[in-house]
């Protein structure tokens, strides 16, 4: 630890469903779950964090457990335990929606906490870190698309760019519900399903490497209904028909949450009437929250970073 | 032999992925059937149907044979495989050096051929070997389940594909890759290959020169509403179109090959905006005395002066007959396109 600790803020991205969830098998032919997060940058959790001298560490909210074990995993990756403060965490990322709250909350608060002590962490690090923290995270914490293992934070494959850019337009199928990411059990996949990730993989990485938003799209589709079988969503396939019918990339869910995402080029010229067309058809489905959102926010990037 | 080179040979086997023309694109695979054998192996001793010391067997004449050698050598189990003359000295040869068992059924059943006769064989070494497991490519759906990994390097390398031309046997290798690929392109248009006298898309059963490709039976991997189209080759069609691709291309293929290749040229021309994507599952290697051999061909009559430019459209599988013939299917059942009832399954 090299000066005096000084007080920092910390940001951190949420998500809105993933692209990609499954498991595969890697090159040493363990099985591993991994996902690729859908980003919503206009969701976020920003955390404050004063520095003392001090062995208590408030949090508030206080409620934000996960949060504060990362901040003392923070600090002992830094052997900085005489060191503890105060964290307020602010966020406007609603839990138990799969939309990556506390994987926010972990990775702005291991950002802010080394800030503060003048450190530097990898994106790597800071998985690890997060993962520790809350056991199972999404990908967040990567600028770059990786296919990520969720429950052990490594990188199983690196894409090595960033995800194409994306319009989305986010929804909760299922408002008054929350899902409990700890206690949810983890997916059983049949063997046939398991093969198809592997293609599905396969064209995950062709999407991104030429940034081929349509073929992100079908995999974003493809995987979310392959998750129908274990937390379905109630209207998930009416979504994905409107989807097609306005002509959107694909439907991305949050595999263990109540959001799903209908994707759309952003480059598209009939962007805004597309948007307008699905929100007036969801409405007819009794479906009123949605919001539109942008996978990379520059400006909220530029703002913070 | 350890895990990380054992699947450094495997990866060897994956298909080289080249494009004959603009929107034709071949995976040529030095063996198709190592991966459903690899994974048939994998799944059965994952769900313990079989043991260390497991006897497995299987009938085939052809590829599937020698992918399951090599995977039993890999996993050390004991081989058995049942086959008919079609299975040639080299092949034979090459089988038994990997310690695999091969027997040869002498002569056809009196009713249903050699396959059925060596089926009865297979049953009678089931009922001899207690600790007896049949791998059965026709039936078993890790067969087809297997090609996840060939449609994610398909899609890996292509992206966006239109259409898929394979050769049917099992119906594994199109029906498997083709339900993968399907889940991301709904509209994916399926084209198969199959002979005359197969009962796969409903011709009846009569003996067959061009192995490979073709049944004498229908198996539960065949998933006939996966098809848009179907075609039948015959034997001195497949093998001219062999020598062909191996004059024009240098590629030395087996005559699955020469019969996809055949079809997926000329469903390539006809649609030009479409990204063909054919599979070549074997090389030409077992083929040197018979399909390149020009004595051989015309000795028996299987050397035509040129191929014909198109298929001849049938409404009917009944009325498909001679020379290169193609149906509508439209993800039709088999029920729907012949009526009745269909015995489908290899029993013993």
């Amino acid at each position: 630890m090299g000066l005096r600790p000084r007080p920092a803020t910390g940001v951190a991205t949420a998500h809105y469903g993933e692209l990609f969830q499954g498991q595969i098998e890697d090159e040493t032919g363990q099985q591993r779950r991994c996902l690729v997060s859908l980003p919503c940058d206009s969701l976020f959790s920003r955390v404050v964090f004063r520095p003392q001298f001090t062995a208590d560490l408030t949090i508030k909210p206080e409620r934000k457990h996960k949060a504060e074990r990362a901040v003392r995993l923070t600090l002992e990756r830094f052997n900085a335990t005489d060191i503890g403060g105060d964290v307020t965490i602010f966020s406007n990322i609603e839990e138990g929606k799969g939309c990556g709250s506390s994987t926010a909350d972990c990775v702005a608060v291991v950002r802010a906490v080394t800030i503060a002590l003048g450190e530097r962490l990898s994106e790597e690090d800071v998985a690890r870190i997060v993962v520790k923290a809350e056991t199972s995270s999404d990908n967040t914490m990567f600028r770059r698309a990786v296919l990520f293992a969720f429950r052990e934070g490594e990188v199983v494959e690196d894409f090595a760019r960033p995800l194409p850019y994306l319009a989305a337009l986010g929804i909760d199928l299922l408002p008054s519900a929350v899902v409990d990411t700890l206690n949810y059990a983890p997916a059983a996949y049949y063997w046939r399903e398991i093969q198809h990730f592997q293609a599905l993989v396969g064209a995950l990485r062709k999407a991104i490497r030429t940034g081929d938003r349509e073929l992100l799209g079908r995999v974003a589709s493809a995987s979310a209904t392959i998750n129908e079988r274990f937390l379905p969503k109630p209207l998930f396939h009416e979504v994905k028909r409107l989807a097609s019918h306005v002509g959107a990339l694909g439907v991305a869910a949050a595999h263990s949450g109540t959001v799903v995402s209908i994707l759309l080029d952003p480059r598209d010229s009939r962007l805004n009437h597309k948007f307008d067309l699905l929100q007036a058809k969801l409405r007819e489905l009794g479906i009123h929250r949605t919001f539109r959102f942008q996978t990379h926010d520059h400006s909220l990037q530029m703002a913070t970073v | 032999m350890n895990r990380r080179t054992r699947n450094n040979i495997l990866d060897s086997y994956r298909p080289d992925l080249v494009a004959l023309e603009d929107n034709l694109i071949a995976a040529v695979f030095p063996l198709m059937k190592i991966y459903p054998a690899e994974f048939c192996i994998r799944q059965a001793m994952q769900e313990g149907a079989i043991q260390a010391d497991s006897l497995l067997i299987e009938t085939s004449s052809g590829t599937m044979a020698l992918g399951l050698a090599i995977v039993a050598k890999w996993s050390g189990h004991r081989l058995t495989i049942v086959t008919d003359s079609a299975c040639d000295s080299a092949l034979r040869r090459r089988l038994e050096d990997l310690g695999t068992k091969v027997e040869i059924v002498p002569a056809p059943a009196a009713n249903g051929g050699y396959q059925r006769a060596r089926l009865d064989r297979l049953r009678q070494i089931r009922d001899e070997n207690k600790n007896c497991w049949w791998v059965n490519q026709y039936d078993n759906p890790a067969n087809s389940g297997s090609y996840g990994v060939l449609a994610g390097q398909l899609l890996d390398m292509l992206g966006r594909i239109d259409c898929l031309i394979g050769s049917v046997g099992s119906g594994g290798s199109v029906c498997g890759t083709g339900n993968y690929l399907r889940a991301l392109f709904p509209e994916l248009h399926v084209v198969g290959v199959d002979t005359f006298g197969s009962v796969l898309f409903g011709q009846p059963d009569r003996p067959r020169q061009l192995r490979g490709l073709g049944n004498s039976l229908l198996p539960r991997n065949l998933e006939h509403a996966m098809f848009d189209e179907a075609h039948w080759v015959s034997a001195a069609e497949a093998f001219t179109a062999t020598r062909l691709l191996h004059r024009k291309t240098t590629l030395f293929r087996g005559a699955t090959s020469g019969a996809v290749w055949m079809v997926a040229q000329r469903w390539a021309a006809e649609h030009p905006k479409a990204r063909v994507v054919c599979l070549f599952p074997d090389d030409g290697a077992r083929y040197v005395e018979t399909i390149y051999n020009d004595d051989y061909l015309s000795n028996n009559q299987l050397l035509l002066p040129h191929l014909p430019q198109a298929p001849r459209k049938v409404l009917h599988p009944l009325d498909a007959s001679d020379s290169w013939s193609s149906i509508n299917w439209n993800r039709r059942s088999y029920q729907e396109v012949m009526g009745g009832e269909a015995t489908v399954g290899a029993t013993v």
